[in-house]
């Protein structure tokens, strides 16, 4: 039986709390002054987001979110090094 | 119980890596903050779950391979925008620059 609240354990609450931090984050993505600034931001919210799948999977008992967190985190790795090599070349 | 500590340990890191991120002056020293806080957050949180959760012993498993995945990639990734800041030409705010000695 699938729980229908999330905010049946402690895990849920934390997951509350990285909500509400990457949309405190978004600000550092929106008006950074440069465009690493951006990159960094970009790159917490997704590490983020990998935590909130991973106990999303947890409570709901629905154990193929983790395979998506996997896929997510791989996408974060090689579109991180790619803006950072873009950014190596573009003076 | 062990679990709700390291969740309690997770959050906070999570919590204090977002305001370095918000409040330090520079690209690097953000970097900082991003790359120690959330790498520890993550793994801590993954590993509180690893420990909490009573599925079968191979999605166990699973958790922990995500917390070894974000250990391994996350400074990675922090090191390459770190590279690839420095020759886009943002130059940090410091009194020693190493770096530039190095590579004039």
């Amino acid at each position: 039986m699938v729980e229908e609240n999330l905010l049946v354990s402690p895990f849920g609450w934390g997951a509350v709390v990285l909500v509400i931090t990457s949309l405190v984050l978004s600000y550092r993505v929106l008006f950074g002054p440069t465009l690493a600034d951006r990159i960094v931001g970009i790159n917490t919210v997704t590490t983020k987001t990998v935590v909130i799948l991973a106990i999303f999977a947890f409570i709901a008992k629905e154990y193929f979110f983790l395979d998506l967190a996997v896929v997510l985190l791989m996408v974060n790795a090689v579109g991180g090094l790619i803006l950072a090599k873009y950014m190596e070349g573009a003076k | 119980m062990i679990e709700y500590l390291l969740l309690l340990l997770g959050e906070s890191i999570m919590i204090f890596g977002t305001l370095g991120i918000l409040r330090f002056p520079d690209v690097y020293t953000r970097l900082h903050a991003a790359t120690k806080c959330d790498t520890g957050g993550a793994m801590s949180i993954l590993i509180a779950l690893a420990i909490a959760s009573e599925a079968p012993l191979l999605i166990k498993l699973k958790f922990l391979v995500l917390a070894f995945l974000i250990a391994l990639i996350n400074p990675m990734v922090s090191h390459a925008i770190a590279r690839g800041a420095y020759k886009y030409g943002i130059k940090p705010e410091v009194v020693v620059d190493m770096y530039a000695w190095d590579n004039p």
